[in-house]
């Protein structure tokens, strides 16, 4: 009877261990998709989670993946593309919107607002009315969201 | 404010307001820039003044309109539409 409980006893075991490897790649992925941490800290809770037979649950909560000036400069181009009024052939990044793309105030005002839309921000008038270029808007929103080269 | 500026708030007020317009946020986009348009000349301070309140009067019949569309709905909803 003691052989048998101690046999199961082993087992549990090697399931428990079992079990933490397989967490492993989970707990690391998590720790990728958490921007700040740095890589003591992140190392640190490693070993805490490891230690644990139940991985704490990390949630990024409205956590985004990390904006690059690439990654903005493409998304800025991706809106104005789908814009209706904007001939996508003739847009750069140094296109005037006004007088290379043909595009009048009030068109600009709703470009104003579909990037408003799609970085998740409010632009006010005052700095709206600067914004003439892609490059301008690119620039504002990486000065907003903190990225530089 | 300046009047330029009350101007772009009422725009970007009757284009948030339009999203949900009956015949589409397409339709509604196309008509409110030719409105818009057509007084684009316009510089006598006293005739915008007015035109801009003529835009809030739009506002509310605008949420007039979505009120009534929502009762509507609710309305067939609830009650068969022959016993009415």
């Amino acid at each position: 009877m003691a052989g048998i409980a101690k046999n199961i006893r082993a087992l549990t075991r090697q399931a428990v261990v079992l079990r933490s490897f397989a967490l492993r790649p989970a707990t690391v992925a998590v720790h990728k998709c958490l921007k700040s941490s740095n890589s003591l800290v992140a190392s640190n809770q490693f070993l805490i989670s490891n230690q644990r037979l139940v991985s704490p649950v990390e949630r990024c909560y409205s956590s985004k993946p990390p904006l690059s000036l690439k990654l903005i400069t493409d998304r800025v181009l991706l809106v104005l593309k789908l814009y209706d009024k904007v001939n996508p052939e003739k847009l750069t990044l140094e296109s005037h919107f006004i007088n290379d793309l043909g595009l009048d105030s009030l068109d600009h005002v709703e470009v104003i607002m579909a990037m408003e839309d799609e970085f998740g921000f409010e632009i006010p008038d005052m700095d709206a009315e600067k914004l003439l270029k892609p490059k301008d808007i690119v620039r504002y929103v990486a000065d907003k969201e903190d990225i530089y080269e | 404010m300046s009047q330029r500026g009350k101007v772009v708030e009422l725009y970007k007020m009757l284009l948030h307001l339009g999203k949900d317009y009956p015949h589409g946020y397409d339709y509604f986009r196309k008509r409110l820039h030719s409105a818009f348009m057509k007084n684009r000349g316009e510089t006598d301070p006293e005739k915008i003044e007015k035109m801009i309140s003529h835009g809030q009067y739009i506002i509310k019949e605008l949420e007039a309109l979505y009120m009534l569309k929502k009762y509507r709905t609710l309305k067939r909803r609830y009650y068969n539409e022959d016993e009415l």
